[in-house]
């Protein structure tokens, strides 16, 4: 039996967490061009800080002296985990104030000494980074080296329907995603985001107006690296247990996917690419479940469609799904134009809506012809 | 009056190649005041080391009075000295309004903390978009406003880039080559234009031109460089008649 709300439940939070990372991914990569191939690396910092801020408090608070990777430990966090509700929440959010200050420091310092370099240095020095930080926590004991960490508080532990439990976190992720949406599409559409794009363009010439650009790609690291933390901490939050090896280069990878097949230098692009690939990822696993016996494995499939579709967009669509467009700051007001630009307004909210009417009576398998024809509602 | 502009026993080296040479020159204030001479003479690397892109291995240069040559470019660029490129350097897939939007320096709205709160940098943006419009006007380009840099015409890309500089407000403008690869009447157009922005808003400008002919009717005082070192200066008739430049240039570089 296939239910949609607990497919919901179990695919939003990831589409969530993957959908802030792509964001974080296109604000460097879509329009500043710093090739990040070790996004991963502060994933995974804000992931293990959660982990490790959440325990340990719940650990000291409840008077228990286990190291915090041990059974003894684990079965503790299992009893306390759901007995104080305002521990959980205000844990919660300290954890994620600190993913957020540790992974953006880590950020800010691994990328310094390379941005007055070219970009390839930035991005081979934050992949090896990324390597050899996963390398080196699996052998990490105090947090548990190659086992990871287990029973990290979930926020609503407290709560004892699961359904509401993980409907809850299901809103609190969205409201997260929806927070850094709005940040991002108010940070780019500014000059700021124009200067990002001049750097992405052209470093030198940028340079050359000035933009003192190894300070403004430092901070932005700052920023999009200590977010990145913030959806590595949600993750913990959400799975209960992390290990190191949850954090491989390939994570990095799949992200860059989501922003070069949703279209860089576009915050909707991103989010649209973070879509797809959490469907198909959300897809192939119940395909799995569903047919246990397949000659394949459909994991496997899963790089392999990720692999056609980037060829495929590529190919027709060079700018991904939803192409890049001018930063919107008013100041074309200034020459004129301006009903124009509300009628396009209007239109565009009008076949958002089409396509969504015609993407549910999809979903529900009603053939009712209704619903835009996609190339004829294509305006200019 | 004081120069703008004095570069002072500047030496460049590039592994064996001697750039520049022991140079020294002064750009009047409110001039324009052209540099030639042949290929490879070392006028790009210059502009290079004014603009904080080389830092001279001796020598040193001053602008208004104060000393330059350690700075980072983008520094430069904030004491008032703007510059184009020998090829174009416009940003392609950005309009022709946020290219020339890009210019004044410290914007508000450009900072990572205020960029979000609209209110704090909009009026300063519609201010500037004003002063692009009215620029872009001055040479018909207004109704361009919407272009993307990259699909911009050659002429009107060079009336770009060198405008550019009015909105940065900087008193000293650096052209190396703007009439490169533009037909004769648009090279004409854009030194009158050059002309008419120096009177309007007290500028210098220092230009490196290979189309001696053009130049010389529009500049004041004339530097020649040849094979990294300074051959001769003077007017543009004194330079014209000096016979180290004929040689020079029938001779090769
Ligand atoms: N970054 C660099 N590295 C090595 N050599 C350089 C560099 N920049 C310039 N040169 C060399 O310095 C010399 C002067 O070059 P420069 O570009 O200043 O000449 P130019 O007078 O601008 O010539 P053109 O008229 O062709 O533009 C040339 O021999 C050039 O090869
Ligand atoms: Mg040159």
């Amino acid at each position: 039996m296939f239910d949609i709300s607990s497919f919901l439940i179990s695919w939003f939070p990831l589409f969530g967490i993957y959908a802030v990372l792509s964001l974080c991914l296109n604000l460097e990569v879509g329009y500043a061009g710093m090739a990040n191939f070790g996004l991963v690396a502060f994933y995974g910092i804000g992931a293990f800080v959660a982990g490790y801020t959440s325990i340990t408090i719940f650990l000291t608070f409840y008077g228990y002296n286990y190291p915090i990777y041990s059974p003894e430990a684990i079965i503790a966090m299992g009893r306390v985990a759901g007995k104080t509700p305002w521990l959980n929440i205000s844990v919660f959010i300290l954890s994620l104030i600190l993913a957020f200050l540790i992974a953006g420091l880590a950020g800010y310092l691994v990328s310094y000494p390379t941005l007055r370099v070219g970009p390839a240095f930035l991005g081979i020095t934050i992949l090896s980074f990324g390597e050899m930080l996963r390398v080196f926590m699996k052998h990490f004991a105090p947090t548990g080296g190659a086992y990871g960490m287990l029973g990290i508080p979930h926020p609503f532990a407290w709560i004892p329907d699961p359904a509401i439990k993980n409907t809850s976190f299901l809103i609190l992720t969205l409201a997260i995603l929806i927070g850094v949406l709005i940040y991002f599409e108010l940070l780019v559409n500014s000059p700021y985001g124009r200067v990002l794009k001049s750097i992405r363009e052209d470093e030198t010439a940028s340079l050359c107006i000035g933009k003192p650009v190894p300070q403004i790609k430092a901070r932005l690291l700052f920023v999009a690296s200590g977010i990145s933390g913030v959806a590595g901490a949600l993750y913990a939050f959400y799975l209960g247990a992390i290990t190191p090896d949850m954090f491989i280069t390939a994570v990095t990878f799949e992200v860059w996917s989501m922003v070069i097949l949703g279209g860089r230098g576009n915050n909707f692009g991103a989010l649209l690419g973070a879509s797809v690939f959490s469907l198909l990822n959300r897809a192939t696993s119940i395909l799995n479940f569903l047919f246990s016996d397949l000659p394949i494995d459909p994991n496997y499939f899963r790089w392999m469609i990720t692999g056609a579709l980037i060829v495929i967009i590529l190919m027709y669509k060079p700018k991904g799904i939803i192409a890049e467009k001018p930063i919107k700051t008013e100041a074309w007001k200034i020459f004129g134009a301006y009903g124009e630009t509300k009628k396009k307004l209007i239109d565009s909210i009008l076949r958002i809506i089409d396509y969504l009417k015609s993407a549910i009576y999809w979903l529900i398998g009603r053939e009712t012809g209704y619903g835009p024809d996609i190339k004829g509602s294509k305006r200019e | 009056m004081d120069p703008i502009l004095k570069v002072q026993n500047v030496s460049k080296r590039f592994g064996g190649v001697e750039a520049l040479k022991d140079v020294s020159l002064e750009v009047k204030r409110g001039s324009v005041t052209g540099l030639i001479g042949p290929n490879g003479s070392g006028k790009s690397t210059l502009f290079n080391v004014i603009t904080g892109f080389y830092k001279p291995d001796f020598g040193s240069v001053y602008f208004d009075g104060k000393r330059i040559d350690g700075l980072n470019p983008d520094e430069v660029y904030n004491m008032g000295i703007a510059r184009t490129f020998q090829t174009p350097r416009l940003f392609g897939p950005l309009t022709t309004l946020e290219n020339m939007m890009l210019s004044p320096k410290g914007q508000r709205g450009e900072s990572l903390l205020r960029a979000p709160l609209r209110k704090t940098w909009l009026n300063e943006e519609m201010q500037i978009a004003n002063e692009v419009k009215s620029l872009l006007k001055g040479f018909d380009m207004d109704g361009l406003y919407k272009m993307l840099a990259s699909d911009l015409s050659g002429g009107h890309v060079k009336m770009v880039e060198t405008s550019k500089g009015i909105l940065g407000r900087a008193k000293l403008i650096l052209l190396d080559e703007p009439t490169a690869g533009v037909h004769y009447a648009v090279g004409k157009n854009l030194f009158e234009y050059i002309n008419y922005l120096r009177k309007t808003y007290n500028l210098t400008f220092f230009i490196i031109e290979h189309r001696i002919d053009l130049l010389f009717d529009y500049v004041d005082y004339v530097y020649v460089l040849h094979m990294g070192r300074l051959l001769s200066e003077g007017t543009p008739e004194e330079v014209a008649s000096d016979p180290k430049v004929i040689e020079a240039y029938i001779g090769g570089a």
